[in-house]
């Protein structure tokens, strides 16, 4: 079969559609909402083309090819009409960070996406290193959008276990419904509504859970935006490697891809995308192997207490504890989570070197338990990999060695402790259920100082018999001496596991260990199954707030625009004394990070401040979701250097996100002094401008700017300011507040100018009173702290990369700490017209 | 062998119960009782009437029968005296009907009032025939031809007008001649697109597959449109029987009657039709001794305008979200389950059997060269007679609205007509020589579509037109395919927006890039037809948008944003009348003074304009340069 594409003759195959026979020829067709998996769709429209003889624009993912076809995939027409469609799809995504100028200026300034509540740009995306919808604007060269986007004001879903879904990034490609479909054999999701109210959903507005949701993660997978993702995952940025492995929370053997950054793993996924995997192969891997709770460092039991000491320490310990307990008086205790590789070393070790008959090997049961057993009266001796044996039997020995990854009552009272690394973090051979053997390959590094059991065990052994053990270099040697050499991925399964389809069929314990202990998402599936209600946070009866507020009270909050928020808190100590230009540190609670907050405005007489406030982490989240009438743990100030208020002349204030409300009360306070104050407000889109009226109010002149133009001016507010410098304006003074990039290019794009330019800079603060240096700055060289000598700085002598770098020092943590389940409805959203899309909304 | 025996005695007693009605001896009511004349009050009328007759101890025979048409005139009410021929009157209220009763039944009176026609082709008892009566004599009733002469619900009623004659005959003739016969009647598609229904015929006859479908798609969304439920109500039959005719040619095994779940009287006149025909073999295996086997089942739908389109309904039937898929495969090759499938329109299958008993021969009568049969139309608007009409296909449009019609209301100017329903666009009153017919109205940028026709006049904004049919397509989008879901949302916003005056004049040029890149980008006929109201008007009326955008101004004081209401101090006596209604006491002014609305306070809701008496018709409008007043009338003398 002959046809004919872009004027090239190919050969075509029976049954392929035109986007196949093209991509197989290395013909590129832009594509979207097809995917390789899934049967064609053709809703993105972007993959149209041109065929001969026929009417309109066929999708070429749906239209199968035939004999002579004549497809045209380039043409002016074909590409301007792709342009326009995709220009539409971008009405309902957050889409000026595409069509942005400074693009490349802020992809370098920040190559990794920021984390935070609702995205509303591509730099706090969680898909930003991988998107498709980036690569595709900028094939076709989107460059501008036709009428303003409409932001469809959806709360972001956090309350489901493992994912997140942010409907608002959605383009409905239906990927993650065929997927389903194609996977579970239902719809647990499907379209929902009609029309530009259309979007992805449950029926009847059920949780995923009530829905049927087995939580396999294949939705995830194929999610082309950052609409859904893996809640734990997504903040780590894009993984340096990806390696195929074998999944042994249970002995299906299903083949799994694990991805990791700097030896650590992030995120898993089935290795084939047509074969779906379970809730633990999916979502349990990451962040059970990541666990804080893992043991990372050789102990030993000094005077009653557990020491870390060195590997060589730890190992002759071994030796000296177990040279009196050869024979019968020893036993070695494991179970079928160890690789053949190991349990081989385990068992030579056992016969070989102690001399003893009992080496116990635990197959677990169909939950995953791995029984427990009594070992014989003679034994005293006894390393364990977990804690198989009931702990009551812990005085029959007098010598125990823990080779274990977590903290429990064996490995507390054991003598020694050496940390293992199981899972992903080794390589070796297992044996799945029906007798074929899978290769486990190392995809990520043990915690710590933890190390393959066999290697462990070898150690010892070398310690205790040096002339007679054999000792291994690598693991390979030992697989080659068991024969086993060859195994290769490649074994794929044929049908998907049972339990990618029934959730309650899943394991529950590895190891020893209650997975649910240590994967918080499934905790959450614990409490749907048991029917716990999930948790909700009620609302505070609202009236007796106003008639006795107490002091860090809540009095009122609002949601300004997406993942902004406005809290009028009762604080009159600090109403009292505050000062334009300063800040204060608030603690949600007692547990609280301590979050620096410039102090928007103040009312003395009510004894109110009010802040403008982010959702970007998890101590910010926690302060978004505090809800009026709610007590904060504590809020410290004023803090930091007042603004000097005098008569400059004309003042220009820069404000960008949380900047544009923090700045009120500093232009009232330049205003009063007799200063001509303009006021330039920016935005990425229409919708995440507030507080026009405010500051037109207190300003001389309001410029809003827009960086998709759907507002005001297009561009930066720092494009304004150039605009207002070339008419003649002459300004004394510029202020930018808003966040480092925004700052950043002020501070670049300015320095030529001769005009002063000073920034508010907020790094990570502890006491705010220059005590603890974590705000340390440089600025000219010299190095400064933020909280007491700022936050005003001189922009163009400010490090920019420095302010950048130090604000990172903790995002593993951060990253980390944020990756919760939410209760569910801890967002209240405003009530119609603010928050829904309907058209009326002004 | 085809067991005619079996048809030939049912015949014959739908000729003697069809021959109790016709040579009646007591006297006949036909009670027009679809659903419109249900809305009016035709079972009210129908209760008054039957008490008054028994209170008179008056025997009489009642026949719920569909509808006729005359939207205006319902309820419609048949008279039929002893061994006479029905008198057909209109607008019998049910306050009207207790003196009817007595005037017409009682009596055996005549009420010249309410009178329409009688039910022939001459004069009877000195009265017109009804095809003599305006709205009747240019439209030929051949799909409507049982539509308020029979009970639907009567088997032999139908059997009587030669129902499943055609059937029989193709049954006869065999598929292949019946094909034939389909293909020189030149029949197209009712449904809107007007494809050739052989055509569509011959791809799935040629299918492979032992099992294959037949759909009627009565999934009718058209707002205002309702051609299809009056033939379902009236005479579902001839649907049926028109299933069985394109389901024994494609060689299907499985009918399926897509019908929304708002038409349920529809549905109960299917459901005992269908009981009807299997109780008289004509469903089943084997039907009349044939080798056709056939069944029918009716699928409700949830009412999804995109249902209407073709795959979206096939995966509405199949149980699946209404969303239609890329074409090809077609349905004719793999439709429903996979299957061949063909989906035809109520409308459509009505006319089989017309042509297979008639012949196409008679068939090619009506209509012109490429448009043959007739067409029914749901004519609405600003015109004098509105209701459904059947019509020649090729009659110039005007001939419609001035003779079936009865022209303007209020005798107005004719702005424009517009057809196709929201997929359709508006033809210009310069236009109005143009025939009806597939090609005729493509060509202008129209459609024929289902049959929805509006007539629009001087005091209907084209802007507030197309703004208002692309709201419909906007909610009635699936959301699946990119360009309508969010284009339609585009462009319906800077339509919104032009209407309340805050219109660019790049905003001309926006809505084409949008119109085009939904037209040319979107997945179904529901969205590539969606930008139609937009790009007609556009190319007709665009000196409407410019003058929206530019002047500020709506020469049809229908924007809302545009127009103000002023009061003229020299034309105002000071009644109050406005003052006392202004929902935000917007006016003010001392008893017998002049008025004044604040225009500030002013939501310019109209209702000053609505309740200043004519006769000094103080109230104006004004849009940008515009002003309108509103023409004083004399007071009416009193008459007694």
């Amino acid at each position: 079969m002959n046809v004919v594409i872009d004027g090239k003759t190919i050969e075509a195959q029976a049954g392929e559609t035109i986007l196949e026979c093209a991509l197989r020829n290395g013909i590129s067709i832009p594509h979207l909402c097809t995917h390789p998996a899934l049967p064609p769709f053709g809703a993105c429209r972007i993959c149209i083309v041109e065929v001969e003889g026929m009417r309109g624009y066929p999708t070429s993912c749906s239209t199968p090819i035939t004999d002579g076809m004549v497809i045209h995939t380039q043409t002016e027409p074909l590409r301007l009409l792709r342009r326009n469609i995709l220009g539409l799809m971008m009405l309902e995504h957050p889409s000026a960070c595409l069509i942005c100028d400074r693009r490349e200026v802020c992809d370098r300034y920040r190559p990794k996406s920021e984390k935070v509540g609702a995205t509303t740009g591509c730099h706090t995306c969680n898909n930003k290193e991988v998107c498709e919808v980036r690569e595709l604007s900028a094939d076709l060269g989107l460059a501008e959008i036709m009428v303003a986007p409409q932001y469809h004001y959806r709360p972001i879903e956090r309350s489901e276990p493992f994912i997140d879904r942010d409907l608002n990034l959605c383009i409905l490609c239906g990927r993650c419904v065929r997927i389903c479909k194609l996977h579970q054999g239902k719809s647990v999701i499907d379209f929902v509504h009609r029309s530009s109210q259309t979007h992805i959903g449950q029926a009847f507005g059920r949780n995923l859970h009530e829905a049927g949701c087995t939580f396999c993660g294949s939705c995830v997978d194929v999610c082309p935006t950052g609409t859904l993702s893996d809640r734990y995952a997504k903040w780590f940025g894009r993984p340096k490697t990806k390696t195929g492995t074998t999944c042994i929370y249970c002995d299906e053997g299903c083949a799994l891809a694990i991805y990791a950054s700097n030896g650590k793993s992030i995120m898993a996924t089935g290795l084939y995308d047509n074969l779906p995997v379970c809730v633990l192969g999916h979502f349990a891997i990451p962040e059970f192997l990541n666990s804080p709770n893992r043991l990372r460092t050789p102990q030993i039991r000094v005077n009653k207490v557990l020491r870390p000491v060195t590997h060589d320490e730890t190992v002759s310990r071994c030796a000296e504890l177990l040279q009196n307990y050869s024979g019968k008086a020893f036993a070695l205790v494991c179970d079928t989570s160890s690789t053949l590789e190991d349990r081989y070393v385990f068992k030579k070790f056992t016969q070989e070197v102690m001399k003893s008959p009992y080496y116990f090997e635990i197959e677990p049961d169909k939950k995953g338990f791995a029984k427990v057993i009594h070992v014989p009266d003679e034994v005293k001796a006894i390393i364990t990999t977990g804690p198989f044996i009931p702990i009551e039997l812990r005085n029959q020995f007098e010598v125990v060695i823990a080779l274990d990854m977590f903290y429990n009552d064996w490995s507390k009272s054991a003598d020694v402790v050496y940390p293992v690394g199981v899972f992903a973090e080794v390589s070796g051979t297992i044996m799945d259920k029906d007798n074929n053997l899978r290769p486990l390959v190392q995809a990520c590094s043990p915690p710590g100082e933890a190390k393959p059991e066999w290697e462990v065990i070898q150690s010892i052994g070398k310690a205790l018999s040096p002339d007679n053990w054999k000792a291994y270099d690598r693991v390979e040697t030992i697989t080659a001496e068991l024969g086993l050499e060859n195994i290769s991925l490649n074994l794929n399964r044929k049908t998907p596991p049972p339990v990618s389809q029934k959730l309650k069929e899943r394991r529950e314990w590895f190891r020893g260990y209650r997975i649910e202990d240590y994967v918080s998402g499934l905790a959450v599936v614990r409490n749907f199954e048991e029917g716990k209600e999930p948790e909700t946070e009620k609302e505070k009866d609202k009236s007796e707030i106003i008639e006795s507020p107490k002091p860090f009270m809540v009095l009122s909050r609002r949601e300004l625009v997406p993942n902004t928020y406005e809290f009028v808190i009762y604080v009159p100590a600090i109403a009292k004394k505050a000062l334009p230009g300063q800040f204060v540190i608030v603690m949600v609670d007692k547990n609280s990070e301590r979050i620096p907050y410039t102090l928007s405005d103040w009312d003395e007489e009510k004894g109110t401040i009010t802040l403008i406030i982010q959702e970007k982490g998890l101590s910010s989240r926690k302060m978004i979701s505090t809800l009026q009438g709610e007590q904060l743990a504590h809020v410290v100030g004023p803090l930091g250097t007042a603004f000097e208020i005098k008569k400059y002349g004309t003042v220009v204030i820069l404000g960008g996100c949380y900047g544009t409300g923090a700045v009120l009360r500093l232009i009232r306070a330049l205003k009063e002094q007799g200063n001509k104050v303009i006021m330039i407000s920016e935005a990425r889109s229409h919708y995440l401008a507030y507080y026009q009226k405010e500051l037109s109010a207190v300003s001389d002149r309001f410029i809003q700017t827009t960086i998709d133009a759907s507002s005001g001016e297009k561009g930066h507010a720092v494009d304004a300011l150039k605009r207002l410098l070339d008419t003649g304006e002459k300004v004394d003074l510029v202020v930018a507040v808003g966040c480092p990039f925004m700052m950043m290019i002020t501070a670049e794009e300015t320095r030529s100018l001769g005009t002063k330019v000073l920034c508010a800079l907020n790094p990570i603060m502890l006491d705010g009173t220059g005590m603890c240096g974590a705000c340390r700055i440089s600025v000219d060289g010299q190095t400064k702290f933020a909280c007491v000598d700022g936050p005003f700085f001189d922009a163009h002598l400010v490090d920019w990369e420095e302010v950048r770098d130090r604000r990172e020092a903790y995002s593993a943590e951060e990253i980390q700490a944020v990756s919760l389940t939410q209760p569910a409805e801890t967002i209240h959203r405003e009530p119609h017209h603010n928050y829904c899309s309907c058209m009326e909304r002004g | 062998m085809i067991a005619n025996d079996t048809m030939e005695i049912l015949y014959e007693r739908a000729q003697e119960e069809w021959g109790k009605i016709e040579n009646n001896e007591i006297p006949v009511v036909y009670v027009g009782s679809a659903t419109c004349g249900r809305a009016a009050g035709a079972l009210e009328t129908e209760q008054v009437i039957k008490e008054v007759l028994a209170q008179n101890q008056k025997s009489v025979l009642f026949v719920e029968v569909g509808c006729m048409g005359p939207c205006a005139l319902e309820p419609i009410i048949m008279v039929q005296p002893p061994n006479g021929i029905p008198i057909c009157y209109g607008s019998v209220k049910p306050k009207d009907a207790e003196e009817f009763t007595r005037c017409v039944l009682l009596e055996d009176g005549v009420w010249e009032e309410k009178l329409i026609g009688v039910m022939s082709v001459d004069s009877y008892r000195g009265l017109p025939p009804i095809t003599r009566h305006p709205m009747l004599e240019t439209q030929v009733r051949n799909i409507l031809r049982n539509c308020g002469l029979i009970d639907p619900e009567n088997f032999y009623h139908y059997l009587a007008q030669g129902g499943y004659r055609g059937f029989l005959k193709a049954l006869s003739m065999g598929t292949e001649t019946v094909l034939e016969e389909v293909k020189k009647s030149g029949l197209r598609g009712r449904g809107g697109a007007g494809f050739p229904t052989w055509k569509k015929w011959t791809f799935a006859r040629e299918s492979s597959g032992s099992e294959k479908y037949l759909i009627c798609n009565a999934d009718e969304g058209d707002p205002g449109a309702f051609m299809n439920r009056s033939v379902l109500e009236g005479d579902p039959h001839s649907v049926l029987e028109g299933m069985l005719i394109a389901g024994y040619t494609i060689g299907a095994t499985h009918g399926y009657v897509y019908c929304r779940a708002e038409y349920p009287l529809a549905i109960k006149r299917l459901e005992i039709a269908i009981k009807q025909m299997h109780d008289s073999g004509l469903l089943g295996k084997n039907i009349l001794g044939s080798n056709f086997s056939f069944d029918i089942t009716i699928k409700k739908g949830a009412g999804a305008f995109v249902c209407g389109e073709e795959t979206a309904l096939i995966a509405s039937i199949e149980g699946n979200r209404g969303m239609p898929r890329p074409r090809p495969p077609f349905p004719a090759v793999s439709g429903l389950w996979g299957k061949p499938t063909v989906i035809q329109n109520v409308e459509t299958l009505a006319n089989l059997s017309l042509i297979l008993s008639r012949g196409a021969d008679w068939y090619v009568q009506f209509g012109n060269e490429n448009s043959k049969g007739t067409k029914t139309f749901a004519l609405a608007g600003k015109v004098k007679r509105t209701g459904l009409v059947e019509i020649p296909l090729g009659i110039p449009l005007r001939k419609v609205i001035f003779e079936v019609g009865g022209g303007i209301l209020n005798d107005k100017e004719v702005k424009a007509v517009q057809t196709g329903g929201p997929s359709g666009g508006c033809i210009p009153s310069e236009m109005l020589d143009l025939p009806v017919d597939y090609e005729s109205l493509t060509k202008v940028g129209s459609i024929m579509g289902s049959g929805g026709m509006i007539v629009l006049d001087e005091d209907n904004c084209m802007v507030d037109i197309a703004r208002f049919f692309l709201s419909f397509t906007q909610t009635e989008s699936c959301g699946k395919c990119t360009p309508c879901r969010v284009g339609t949302r585009a462009m319906l916003g800077i339509l919104e927006k032009i209407c309340a005056g805050k219109g660019e004049p790049a905003d001309i040029e926006r809505l084409e890039t949008l119109a085009q890149t939904v037209k040319q980008g979107s997945l179904c006929g529901l969205g590539q037809t969606a930008p139609n109201p937009v790009l007609s008007t556009l190319r007709y009326f665009r000196h409407e948008y410019e003058e929206h955008i530019k002047a500020k101004e709506c020469r049809a004081f229908v924007c809302n944003a545009l127009t103000s209401f002023h009061i003229d101090p020299d034309r105002c006596v000071g009644c109050t009348m406005c003052a006392k209604s202004c929902a935000s006491q917007a006016i003010s002014g001392k008893r017998k003074e002049p008025h004044v609305i604040d225009q500030e306070k002013c939501i310019r809701c109209g209702q000053c304009l609505r309740v200043c008496p004519a006769m000094y018709a103080a109230v104006y409008r004004r849009s940008g340069s515009q002003v309108r007043y509103e023409p004083i009338k004399e007071r009416k003398k009193k008459t007694d």
